[in-house]
């Protein structure tokens, strides 16, 4: 696990006083956050507490009305979402994700339509990662179990050549066994060198496995530190980790 | 009344009647064209009761009521809920099988047309009085109606499905009942119109009965405004009335004028002119200037 | 018999000419999330303008296929932000008033051709265009060169289709879209672009089936895209919106049916007919046959 308790010197994102709306819904309030490259951060909060909204506009699917996103140094505020995935971001949506009418490896190569041409080298990766997609690849994705999608979904989100990582409840649904495997993946991944963004509401795995954490509330960042400190915080243990 | 006159308002309240013919389905999202064909079928059959059985108008004003809301309640077996592309296409094909039938037809006059619906007054100047009367009232008592519909429960309820049917479902709105009555109330309307339409001209032509006709109606109901019943009473004149004082040349485009204009208030006002908060607003101006007075 | 093997093959050519459209429509449908109704009716003004240009050029063929494939992918393109900004306007995604909207092209398309081309009268192709020239006959059966032309050209590009829909990253982009267009954003597929290239697509498409209207036909008029776009609905209805496949055998099958019912009942009555088989189709089945894939 990376020994940074504070934030990076040099992230490779930055997102700084973001704020989002839904016509007169305020999802997101002068939200920052930074994630160093090479780091694993989760962001915590209950449901609606912003994270997924987070997550999105992040990789430009909202617009925000105030605030910076930079990747890399360059600003990327409004950045659409296709062009950010082309240039290394790339999302595993919670839940749905997959494209359960098309087979495994046509949701492969979904992810890799800005670089198609790499993609067999990709493939050989994610099957490494993943040895049942292989088995499955020409198999309806819609037929695929619960850790399985995730694991596509995870798959696909690696064929565009990220180097950040934006995973939504990673764990949400699925049994304790697959939870576990799907973190242990996150871990590895982490040590090949993707950033990764988190976003859980059971919070214990993801700040044993990660190394910094932001609790959102509303909208709003309202606590940060090494996620070590934070599961000690008595404060995360009774909202978010206890139960 | 001078002729000119005559067939400018009594075609104007027609058109009123037709575009509240498809304003009714709109409420819960349905294009339900085949008033149109109502209209053919009421006009064809009531002018033939007319000419060759002797029936008085006021019969064959009834019988065309009656027939259009007979059609329209039996297809509403069929398309009471359907999604609104296929009642769309249900309206088409009942236009161009009426049509191909009534061309068909030498009792109907086929393709020439059919002449001499005979005049309800002794005079052709009282014939042109009572039909307008006639038109007028129809346009006040259907207005009336709906007026009435608009404003109780059932007509809120249709706003509900309007925005979202599986919502209004489950708010317990039966979504076919409401739509089968709709398209029934719709298709009456219809047939009113066939025979008014009918007398009016004293004959009729398939060729009139078209797309042409669906295209004109739908647009003063678009642009008027598809919310309310009461856009239409300001489109109809408007869009029926100015072409006459435009030149020649200009008015042989009616149908391309008609068509950029309902392009163009789709992209730049979707409800159409009258919308519910004006008239919301209408409303409140008038009432106080009467605690004014 | 002989009668109905040559109903059948005018059967198979007037079909693949309704696959063609039937394919177009549900590409734009399932793609771009619009019902063009008027599709059919982009269609014949590119006959109209492939009939101008050959006017102009003394019957030059290949600038009669160019002018009718480059205008009806230029026209579907042109539209394409009238389509989009509708339903941007109504916040979400509304496809009735796609359809309202394409309504009103329609009428706009139809009175421009009855009053501009022609002085509205029908159009007739010239003769080295129309392919009523007989390849070869036997008995009753006459296959001409339009007939042949139309099959072959609607395998072709149906076949050519289906390829680019499986096999390529813009068909699995498609595929992605027509699914779940909110999820597609999320892996990043450019909506906005794909979305273009559907429209350019069907414009190619509708170019090629306006070429072989004008073989086939020899002839038009300005109702006649009005006809078509009727039973283009139909058809893609009965065999569930945007349902590819349906729509290739409903398609065909109307082909057939109208073919048959020309040659074996005769009058005026013939073309009410098929007519009268879709509405009872549609009022039996209000979302088709093969289910809607929307």
């Amino acid at each position: 696990m990376g020994a940074s308790n504070t934030a990076p010197d040099r992230p490779i994102l930055a997102v700084d006083g973001l704020s989002v709306s839904y016509g007169h819904v305020q999802a997101l309030r002068n939200a920052s956050i930074t994630i160093g490259s090479g780091e694993i951060v989760v962001l915590l909060g209950a449901n609606g507490a912003g994270k997924t909204t987070l997550m999105e506009s992040i990789l430009g699917i909202h617009t925000p009305h105030s605030g910076s996103i930079s990747f890399d140094g360059t600003d990327i505020t409004r950045v659409p979402a296709d062009r950010n995935v082309r240039s290394g971001i790339s999302l595993v949506p919670e839940g749905r994700g997959i494209f359960s009418s098309m087979t495994v490896l046509d949701n492969l190569l979904l992810g890799a339509h800005h670089n198609l041409q790499e993609s067999p080298a990709r493939l050989d990766r994610v099957f490494h990662w993943f040895p049942v997609l292989r088995e499955r690849q020409q198999q309806m994705a819609g037929t695929l179990s619960g850790g399985e999608r995730r694991m596509l979904a995870i798959g696909r989100a690696l064929m565009s050549r990220p180097r950040l990582i934006l995973i939504d409840e990673p764990s949400i649904g699925l049994a304790p066994k697959i939870v576990n495997d799907i973190f242990a993946i996150i871990a590895d991944l982490n040590a090949e060198g993707y950033a990764i963004l988190l976003s859980e509401q059971n919070a214990y795995k993801a700040l044993k496995t990660s190394n910094r954490g932001y609790v959102l509330e509303t909208g709003r960042v309202v606590l940060e530190g090494a996620s070590a400190e934070l599961l000690d915080d008595p404060g995360i243990k009774a909202a978010y980790v206890g139960a | 009344m001078p002729l000119s006159i005559f067939y400018f308002l009594a075609v104007a309240g027609i058109n009123i009647l037709m575009s509240w013919s498809l304003y009714l389905p709109y409420r819960v999202q349905q294009l339900h064209f085949m008033t149109v064909a109502n209209m053919t079928i009421s006009g064809y059959i009531g002018a033939y009761a007319a000419l060759n059985w002797g029936w008085p108008f006021a019969a064959v004003l009834l019988l065309g009521v009656l027939l259009g809301a007979l059609v329209g309640f039996v297809t509403s077996f069929a398309i009471g809920d359907a999604p609104a592309f296929a009642v769309v296409i249900v309206g088409f094909t009942f236009i161009y099988i009426t049509k191909t039938i009534v061309e068909n037809m030498d009792a109907f006059g086929g393709t020439m047309g059919l002449f001499g619906i005979p005049k309800i007054a002794a005079t052709p100047g009282g014939h042109r009085w009572i039909m307008f009367a006639v038109i007028y009232a129809s346009v006040i008592v259907v207005g009336a109606l709906i007026h009435r519909f608009d404003t109780s429960r059932l007509g809120r309820a249709t706003s509900a499905i309007f925005v979202d049917k599986n919502l209004a479902a489950t708010f317990g709105v039966d979504v076919k009942k409401m739509g089968m009555g709709l398209q029934t109330a719709a298709s009456a309307i219809g047939g009113l119109c066939g025979v008014l339409y009918a007398f009016t001209m004293r004959s009729l032509f398939p060729e009139f009965f078209t797309f042409h006709y669906i295209g004109i109606a739908m647009t003063m109901l678009f642009i008027g405004g598809y919310t309310t019943q009461w856009g239409v009473l300001l489109s109809v004149p408007i869009l029926w009335g100015l072409p006459f004082l435009l030149p020649e040349s200009v008015q042989s485009w009616r149908i391309v004028i008609y068509g950029v204009l309902l392009v163009v208030i789709l992209l730049i006002k979707p409800e159409g002119i009258v919308t519910r908060p004006l008239i919301r607003r209408v409303g409140t101006l008038l009432g106080a200037r009467k605690r004014a007075s | 018999m002989e009668v109905f093997i040559a109903q059948f093959m005018n059967g198979l050519s007037l079909g693949s000419i309704y696959v063609l459209l039937v394919t177009g429509f549900n590409l734009l449908l399932l793609v771009a999330m619009i019902i063009h109704f008027s599709y059919p009716q982009v269609v014949v003004f590119s006959m109209y303008i492939s009939w101008v240009a050959l006017r102009f050029t003394n019957n030059s063929i290949v600038v009669g296929v160019v002018a009718g494939i480059v205008s009806a992918i230029a026209l579907n393109v042109v539209l394409a932000p009238l389509f989009q900004q509708v339903m941007r306007k109504r916040g979400h995604v509304d496809i009735n008033a796609t359809m309202v909207i394409s309504l009103a092209i329609g009428m706009i398309i139809t009175d421009i051709l009855s009053h501009e081309f022609n002085s509205g009268f029908p159009i007739a192709f010239p003769e080295n265009v129309r392919g009523d020239e007989e390849l070869f006959g036997f008995g009753l059966i006459h296959i001409s060169r339009g007939q042949v032309l139309s099959l072959l050209v609607g395998v072709v590009v149906v076949s050519a289709f289906f390829w680019l829909l499986y096999r390529t990253k813009y068909g699995r982009a498609f595929r992605a879209i027509a699914e779940d267009p909110d999820n597609a954003r999320l892996v990043g597929i450019p909506i906005f672009q794909t979305g273009l290239l559907s429209y350019a697509l069907t414009g190619l498409l509708g170019g090629l089936t306006a070429v072989l209207l004008s073989v086939l036909l020899g002839s038009a008029s300005p109702g006649l895209g009005e006809a078509v776009a009727h039973k283009v609905l139909a058809v893609s209805i009965i065999a569930g919106l945007g349902n590819l496949v349906g729509g290739l055998v409903i398609g065909l099958a109307l082909g057939i049916l109208e073919a048959m019912v020309q040659g074996f009942i005769t009058g005026t009555w013939s073309n009410a007919i098929a007519f009268v088989v879709l509405l009872v189709v549609i009022l039996a089945r209000p979302r088709g046959v093969f289910g809607m894939k929307l």
